[in-house]
């Protein structure tokens, strides 16, 4: 409409700049709506960890911790681990406007935001195959190495909501 | 001798007890055990902060079984007062006239700010049992019966209570300070001896202090603190048979 508007007014130049421009503004809110799914399904992915871990650390809290439990949760942290950094792909920071616990740091820092994500993949991995060999204490102990991993990412990088 | 001295000479110090011991312990525990447990939490001590909190559930538990139970101005009762008689008793203060009892135990804007301060600890403890940190390894004793999401909901809550918990300690310090620079009655002496000094002008006889700071009795002392520790233990463990 405004293409027509443009070129009855402005001749053939001002139609393709009108149309450019709406072209750009189409852009930039499919881009803002990608932007949210890509946040959504981080936050749903750092949920599903949240939970597993969850289930892990109370097993390991209670007196007769239940080891399959504990195997299956680490199994799911393992397996959701090595895909964090492709959960922040660029332009899903908080200077999209999108409402996100991501620091801008991940982005500008990001030789150390890979390195710490290695370390808590290799972490989860580490677990995983100790929780496979059922020794509690040997769970327990990495299980702690683990959650070293996830506290000083979020040091650095998460900002703190609660 | 002008007649504010001869006023001067017919009045006498009188001291009284306002406070009982158990009242003032917990008085101070809340103080120490809030401060342990903000350090605490922002020290990465989750398991001493959780000790702490169940603690202070505990010392909570016990004022709010001495308020039925304790002494004279410890109980509810004695100080939790109708709308009517706040309002009274905030226009007289604005005026700066006396106030309406004989200052002794809480007065009745105090005794509101107390029920605030020990209805906020209550939920924000009661609360904090449930809550769950970001990364789902540490949580309260109560998380085992809630989802990741709703501990994530009680930690929002956890700090947002907090906040109010602080706003009201900051109003509570506030208060003091005025007591203490307009009106120039202290109420931190007695708050830690127990005891206060008031100055009766004779023949004015407004003030009776016999009997108004009378003790709990120490059957209801120890089965107070018997049962509030008890619940508290029993919570540090997740109320697990």
């Amino acid at each position: 409409m405004a293409g027509i508007a443009g070129a009855i007014r402005g001749g053939w130049r001002g139609a393709i700049a009108a149309t450019a421009v709406l072209a750009l503004a189409a852009a930039a809110s499919a881009a803002a709506a990608d932007v949210a799914s890509v946040v959504q399904a981080r936050q749903a992915h750092f949920k599903e960890i949240g939970k597993a871990a969850k289930a892990m650390s109370e097993q390991l809290k209670s007196p007769m911790p239940a080891v399959p439990v504990i195997q299956a949760a680490v199994k799911q942290i393992d397996a959701l681990a090595p895909q964090l950094p492709s959960w922040f792909p660029a332009g899903s920071g908080p200077l999209s406007g999108v409402k996100t616990g991501a620091k801008v740091e991940i982005w500008n820092k990001s030789d150390e935001f890979k390195h710490d994500a290695a370390a808590f993949a290799d972490a989860a991995h580490k677990l995983d195959v100790i929780a496979a060999g059922g020794d509690l204490a040997a769970i327990r102990a990495q299980a702690q190495a683990m959650g070293q991993t996830c506290k000083s990412c979020h040091e650095t990088f998460r900002q703190r909501d609660d | 001798m002008t007649d504010e001295d001869a006023a001067r000479r017919r009045s006498r110090n009188l001291v009284v007890r306002v406070w009982d011991a158990p009242t003032r312990w917990v008085h101070v525990l809340i103080i120490v055990l809030i401060g342990l447990a903000w350090w605490t939490e922002s020290h990465d001590q989750m398991d001493w902060h959780i000790r702490i909190g169940c603690a202070l559930l505990g010392v909570v538990l016990f004022r709010l079984a001495w308020g039925v139970f304790g002494g004279a101005t410890a109980r509810f009762a004695s100080f939790v007062r109708g709308p009517k008689t706040v309002v009274r008793y905030a226009g007289n203060l604005l005026r700066g006239g006396g106030s309406d009892d004989a200052g002794i135990g809480h007065n009745p804007m105090g005794g509101w700010s107390v029920m605030a301060l020990l209805g906020v600890m209550v939920v924000e403890i009661g609360v904090g049992l449930f809550c769950v940190d970001v990364d789902g390894l540490e949580s309260g004793p109560l998380a085992d019966r809630v989802s990741f999401q709703a501990g994530r909901t009680a930690a929002h809550w956890h700090t947002v209570l907090f906040d109010i918990l602080l706003a009201l300690i900051a109003l509570h310090l506030c208060a003091i300070a005025f007591y203490a620079i307009v009106r120039r009655d202290n109420l931190i002496g007695p708050t830690v001896t127990g005891r206060k000094r008031l100055t009766v002008t004779a023949g004015e006889g407004a003030v009776e202090p016999v009997g108004l700071a009378r003790s709990g009795s120490a059957i209801r002392l120890i089965t107070s603190a018997a049962v509030a520790a008890g619940i508290a233990v029993w919570a540090a463990y997740g109320f697990k048979l």
